[in-house]
């Protein structure tokens, strides 16, 4: 493969501190305010989360738990039929050591992104979220979390009514 | 249990924009001298303000930088009376069109200390009214506005 840069036509301007002339910038930041449907399924799991739960929705065909709950079964093309409340502990399923926000700030601290298999559910299916309380090169596959909830007065229903998941006292906490 | 309908977020989306190499020579005149340049094209004898680097008519590059005079003449006008959100103005403003003397394009600025469709019209004389030379950044809003002069 090339590795030549490809060339683009136009005015390329550089670092401010190379230009001999102070290029002119104008900043704009349109307010981007959206109201999205949570639907049936995402918004009875993000209710329950204010009450410190974790509930799913089972299918009786393939006898599948699943979490984040759906109202229809991507397997069997069908309804899924029951609310089945979960655990609100897991097995991280894989996970990353993050060292940039999300606006790609370098962060001392990683954060560590993790999928989570939550007890209670079909192998697989686990939720996105934080591990935290857990020194970095310490996190692995396979590692045993439970959830810690932000107290009852300050959840506003959102996945963020869990702060994160922390080691399990067996795991080496620290 | 009720469930949770709407989930509401903002998107968070910050932009620069450059002037691009016509404007920047614009803006530099202003900020630094007070003055408006234009760049007029040699084959069609438009004078575009802000500057630009290729005629929009005839596609000719633009190399000749021409002054501008501060002041010209209305082609056109509004009166606000609500904000980019749609809420009421305390105090309506008025924007307009105007034609800078030795330019052929029209360039849009609130015009000072109207409020009302009845002080202003097409064909009003106006003047550019800038900024101190301290609250100059570069940009069109170096020009405070026009004022009417007749």
């Amino acid at each position: 493969m090339a590795s030549e840069p490809r060339v683009v036509r136009g005015t390329q301007i550089t670092a401010p501190e190379q230009d001999e002339e102070e290029i002119f910038l104008t900043s704009y930041a349109p307010r981007l305010s959206y109201v999205w449907d949570t639907g049936e399924a995402v918004g009875r799991y993000l209710a329950e989360l204010k009450e410190g739960k974790l509930i799913a929705r089972s299918c009786r065909r393939c006898a599948r738990v699943m979490i984040p709950p759906r109202m229809f079964c991507e397997i069997c093309f069908r309804p899924t039929d029951d609310w089945v409340y979960v655990g609100d502990s897991g097995t991280i399923n894989t996970f990353s050591l993050c060292y940039v926000s999300w606006d790609v700030r370098r962060l001392k601290r990683p954060k560590i992104p993790a999928v989570i298999e939550i007890d209670g559910a079909s192998p697989g299916m686990g939720i996105l979220h934080l591990i935290g309380k857990v020194a970095p090169g310490k996190v692995h596959v396979g590692m045993r979390v439970k959830a810690v909830w932000k107290p009852a007065s300050k959840r506003t229903a959102s996945i963020t009514d869990i702060l994160y998941w922390a080691p399990l006292a067996h795991e080496g906490s620290q | 249990m009720k469930r949770v309908e709407k989930w509401r977020g903002e998107i968070p989306v910050t932009s620069q924009y450059t002037a691009g190499v016509g404007g920047q020579k614009s803006w530099a005149a202003l900020k630094r001298k007070g003055e408006l340049l234009g760049t007029r094209c040699p084959s069609c004898a438009q004078v575009y303000l802000p500057a630009r680097l290729f005629c929009e008519r005839c596609f000719a590059e633009l190399t000749e930088a021409v002054p501008v005079k501060p002041a010209g003449v209305v082609r056109s006008f509004t009166i606000c009376y609500v904000d980019p959100d749609d809420r009421q103005l305390e105090r309506p403003y008025a924007l307009a069109l105007v034609e800078l003397d030795g330019a052929t394009t029209l360039i849009l600025h609130r015009v000072l200390d109207v409020d009302d469709a009845a002080q202003i019209a097409i064909g009003s004389r106006v003047e550019v009214v800038l900024k101190p030379p301290s609250e100059r950044l570069g940009s069109i809003l170096d020009i405070a506005g026009f004022r009417i002069i007749s």
